[in-house]
């Protein structure tokens, strides 16, 4: 028993020394020695020796009921596991002190660990008890405790390396309102501000995995306006009015190598707008409120959807130029590239062009990715052999005897993105069925019923009508 | 030699060793002859390959019967270019010349700093080694002239933009403006060229020529490239503006632009004299084609081709211009937008107007000219004027051609060929001021498809004088329209005296990524 009782208060000497490390060399923010960094860089390394030993001692311990050679051995991996587990302690340790980690995922994941080491230690010390059986319940109930914390404490590593958001990021939608995830951050004030739509999310982007609640690195939150202001251990981090002055403007736009470069360690840099962006709010007083910046808009252009390729047509050639010579309607390439598609332009023929004669490029519908019909002949008969271009991006019908009555049938144009129906007869109510087409972002109804022209001031006519 | 089919007298060539000249002449044309007759075999080869390359599969239109306003058989693509290059966010352009040199510190490169250093000379620093005009290099003094005018921000890009600009201040969301661009050239004529055609020297092919050659046409019946000239305002400085501008340099002359007058018939003689009906007309046309068809095979002068398509050109114009520049039909709202100078043809609003009907009848490059943009001295009396001539046509057109959907394909160009110095040519006062050529930067905007709207881009340094960020030269400049166009300036090229001709020329050039949406 005299063998015992030393395990037991070894045991307790370390269980000790580690409850009170970080009250030893406290996590204060400031980055310490670079040999420190060194060696806890080897920490997300090492990390998975103990995760894998942890998580056998169990299984050998349930199999061991059916083969006792395997109990055996699990007494032995528990051993390694605990060396392991303070052995990586240390080195998870030496990367918070050295790099001058905090935040709350910071100090988590550090008392995890603290955690599963004393646990395993616990279960070293139960298990030979148990194994005499002279204690039966200790030994499983810490076992089942040391796989919790392995678990929480694996999944807090896991956010500082990858971001909070790495799990929840492409999670179903429907999962994630169940879950109540809110990962992202307060717009602040004013969500039409030039901060809101424009800096907070590039700072979400690039800045707050390491400067945010989770990591505060150098001690600097991106993750508020005030964080902002308040800066970190070298400073504040904007100085409104002054971009040379303003330390993060200052970092991003450092060269690439060098030591104080952001955003550090490979991850993607700033675009040349976003640092322009930067620039230019920083110089206009950096306001949190402000709608409006000097030489940047914020006017909010959808993205288009890419264009979807068209097939081959250069076996249609032939056919392309004899209806060209037939009807004079021209089918031109949009590149050089076939899949870019055709456009059909009837330009100096448009007077003759009618119903008919769109009919007869209904054989090129598959390749014709827009379509100027302006002041053409048709009539909403058309719009039944424009329902069979299924490719087309862009329609133009100004000028045309188009009603709107039957708008609806150009629903089965899922690519199209900009329609334009200036100086015909449609009206509001027609228009509706369009709201039904989502990649539709242009619909212009100049001089229509629907947007009629007010005399008194013509300029302030606005061009995009119905999205 | 062959006989023309209208020739009825068919005697043998005149022999020029007949003619009672001197000899030295008629050897120096005996050379000549051997060689041109040389060209002239080969050059039925070649000009047939030409023809061929240009008509595509289709056959050359052998048939004189002549239906009304047919439809030549030319690809309307440039299959054998490979043009454009790529997926163009632009089809067409309009560049708004500014001729003379607008004064950037008056428009819209705000230097509030000016202002406490009226009359003080600009440092030398500042100047550097740039060289000036010889307008000014006598000068004792370079004081500094502050803008008379104030500046306002506008719009929600919270641009600075001149009083002078009241109309372009209220579309500079939609602008790209450029406070970088910058030339080589300090004088007119070279500037304008190099602005122009990418070179100093005339001969080369302007951009609308270029756009034309490699991009075709969308309208058969309107030339592809047209020129506008703004009527002449006396008051101003008007420096003279040359075809040359619009020439095609060594490509083939159809891709010349074709101007516009700016007052009376738009075109001269277009109209058919009394007694000759639209019928006759064709007639005698197909004749003169079956001539010059006859010349072409003889000769292999590509340039019969391009008489050739203008004579069929001028033809199809004969209906299609009177139609465009037909204004009874535009509503009341056009009116409203573009004032009421527009109703006066030739001036720059009415040109602005026509440049929207071009844009909308496909035709491919309109380039409108404004001269008097000369301000060497009387600053403040000159300019109130041209900026009232111009400032409401570029707002009307640009907002026209948005509301009508049509700045989503159309590429807008506002730039003369230089700046203006920031100090005074001539005496400073307190209530005027001349200003010096001055090519180390100048303003420019762009709108419409392929830039990026309600930007800066560029800046100068506290006096307009040096350009401190982004600079964008006229290279650069040059290489982004075509960008926007579809076209890689690198690869857009056409042999000439040895050397793959673009027109950015063999500097190196750059897109301006910066510039685009």
């Amino acid at each position: 028993m005299r063998d015992a009782r030393g395990a037991w208060i070894a045991a307790l000497l370390i269980i000790a020394s580690l409850l009170l490390l970080p009250a030893i060399a406290r996590l204060d923010g400031r980055p310490h020695a670079d040999w420190q960094q060194f060696l806890g860089r080897f920490h997300p390394l090492a990390v998975h020796i103990p995760i894998g030993l942890i998580v056998l001692v169990p299984l050998l311990e349930i199999m061991g009921a059916w083969r006792p050679a395997l109990r055996e051995a699990a007494g032995f991996v528990l051993v390694l596991a605990c060396a392991a587990c303070l052995g990586t302690l240390a080195l998870g340790y030496l990367l918070a002190y050295g790099s001058g980690d905090t935040g709350v995922t910071v100090s988590r994941h550090t008392w995890g660990g603290i955690a599963l080491a004393i646990t395993l230690l616990l279960c070293l010390l139960t298990r030979r008890l148990w194994s005499r059986g002279t204690e039966l319940r200790l030994y499983p109930a810490f076992l089942v405790c040391a796989m919790l914390i392995l678990l929480w404490t694996a999944h807090q590593g896991g956010s500082l390396t990858h971001g909070s958001n790495y799990l929840t990021e492409f999670m179903p939608a429907p999962v994630k309102r169940i879950a109540a995830f809110n990962s992202v951050s307060a717009a602040g004030p004013n969500p039409d501000s030039f901060y809101a739509k424009r800096v907070r999310p590039l700072l979400d982007t690039h800045c707050i995995t390491c400067h945010g609640a989770s990591k505060t690195q150098g001690g600097l939150r991106l993750d508020s306006y005030d964080g902002l202001l308040r800066g970190g251990k070298s400073g504040p981090a904007i100085v409104p009015g002054d971009p040379e002055k303003s330390l993060l403007l200052t970092r991003v736009t450092l060269p690439a190598t060098d030591r104080h470069y952001m955003p550090a360690e490979g991850r993607p840099p700033l675009k040349p707008e976003e640092t322009g962006w930067l620039r230019a709010w920083i110089k206009q007083s950096a306001s949190s409120t402000a709608t409006s910046v000097a030489g940047v808009s914020i006017s909010d252009i959808p993205a288009e959807p890419p264009p979807q390729p068209v097939g081959d047509y250069s076996a249609l050639m032939g056919d392309i130029r004899q209806m060209q010579q037939g009807q004079g309607a021209k089918l031109v390439a949009v590149s050089s590239k076939p899949s870019d598609g055709l456009i059909l332009n009837t330009f100096d023929v448009a007077a003759n062009f009618n119903d008919a004669q769109l009919a007869q490029m209904q054989r090129f519908a598959p390749y014709i990715v827009e379509a100027d019909l302006a002041r053409t002949d048709i009539t909403d008969a058309s719009l039944d052999t424009l329902s069979k271009f299924t490719h087309l991006r862009a329609l133009h019908l100004e000028g045309t005897a188009i009603t709107g009555n039957a708008l609806a049938k150009l629903a089965p144009l899922s690519q199209l993105t900009y329609l334009n129906l200036s100086e015909t007869k449609v009206t509001t109510a027609a228009l509706v069925p369009l709201k039904a087409m989502s990649n539709l972002r242009h619909v212009y109804l100049f001089g229509t019923p629907a947007q009629p022209v007010s005399t008194a001031d013509a300029a302030q006519t606005t061009s995009a009508g119905a999205q | 030699m062959k006989q023309h089919p209208l020739c009825s007298d068919c005697e043998r060539d005149n022999s020029i060793a007949d003619l009672p000249i001197p000899a030295g002449i008629k050897n120096e044309w005996a050379a000549l002859e051997t060689r041109r007759r040389f060209l002239g075999r080969s050059g039925k080869v070649l000009g047939w390959a030409a023809l061929a390359s240009l008509f595509g599969e289709a056959a050359p239109r052998g048939d004189a019967s002549g239906g009304d306003a047919k439809v030549p058989n030319r690809p309307t693509a440039r299959e054998d270019l490979k043009l454009p290059h790529f997926a163009p966010k632009a089809k067409r352009a309009i560049y708004l010349f500014m001729s003379g040199g607008p004064p950037q510190i008056d428009l819209l490169d705000y230097k509030p700093n000016l202002a406490a250093l009226y009359n003080k000379d600009i440092p030398d620093s500042v100047r550097g080694s740039q060289q000036l005009t010889g307008m000014t290099a006598g000068q004792a003094h370079f004081p500094v002239a502050p803008s008379h005018w104030a500046f306002k921000r506008y719009g929600q890009s919270g641009t600075y933009v001149s009083d002078l600009l009241p109309y372009t201040a209220r579309m500079v969301d939609d602008l790209t403006i450029i406070k970088s661009t910058n030339t080589d050239a300090i004088n007119h004529e070279p500037a304008i060229m190099l602005m122009n055609t990418g070179n100093m020297n005339a001969g080369k092919p302007c951009l609308g020529s270029w756009l034309s050659y490699g991009l075709g046409s969308m309208n058969d019946n309107l030339p592809t490239f047209i020129v506008l000239q703004t009527k002449v305002n006396s008051k101003e400085n008007n420096q003279p503006v040359s075809s040359r501008l619009w020439g095609s340099g060594f490509l083939s002359s159809e891709y010349a632009g074709v101007g516009l007058r700016s007052g009376g018939d738009p075109v001269l003689y277009l109209a058919d004299p009394a007694g000759v009906d639209r019928e006759v007309r064709r007639r005698m046309l197909d004749a003169v084609e079956q001539i010059n068809r006859q010349t072409l095979q003889d000769i292999g002068d590509p340039e019969t081709n391009a008489r050739i398509a203008q004579y069929e050109m001028a033809y199809r114009m004969q209906a299609s211009v009177p139609e465009l520049a037909d204004l009874s039909k535009e509503p009341q709202s056009t009116w409203d937008l573009y004032g009421p100078e527009s109703k006066e043809p030739g001036t720059f609003a009415y040109n602005c107007l026509l440049a929207r009907r071009m844009a909308e009848r496909g035709v491919r490059f309109t380039q409108i000219y404004k001269r008097g943009w000369d301000v060497h001295d009387n600053v403040t009396g000159v300019l109130p004027i041209i900026c009232g001539e111009t400032d409401r046509g570029c707002y009307a057109l640009v907002t026209d051609l948005k509301r009508r959907g049509l700045l989503d394909d159309t590429l807008v160009i506002w730039a003369g060929e230089f700046g203006r110095t920031v100090y005074s040519q001539g005496g400073l006062t307190p209530e005027n001021y001349g200003r010096d050529h001055h090519p180390r930067c100048f303003t420019t905007w762009m709108t419409g498809g392929g830039v990026r709207p309600g930007i800066t881009y560029g800046e100068t340094d506290d006096y307009s004088y040096n350009v401190v960020q982004d600079p964008v030269h006229v290279r650069d400049f040059n290489a982004t329209i075509l960008h926007c166009l579809g076209i890689d300036h690198n690869k857009f090229t056409y042999k000439f005296q040895g050397l793959d001709q673009k027109l950015t020329g063999p500097t190196p050039a750059s897109i301006v990524p910066g510039l685009l949406a």
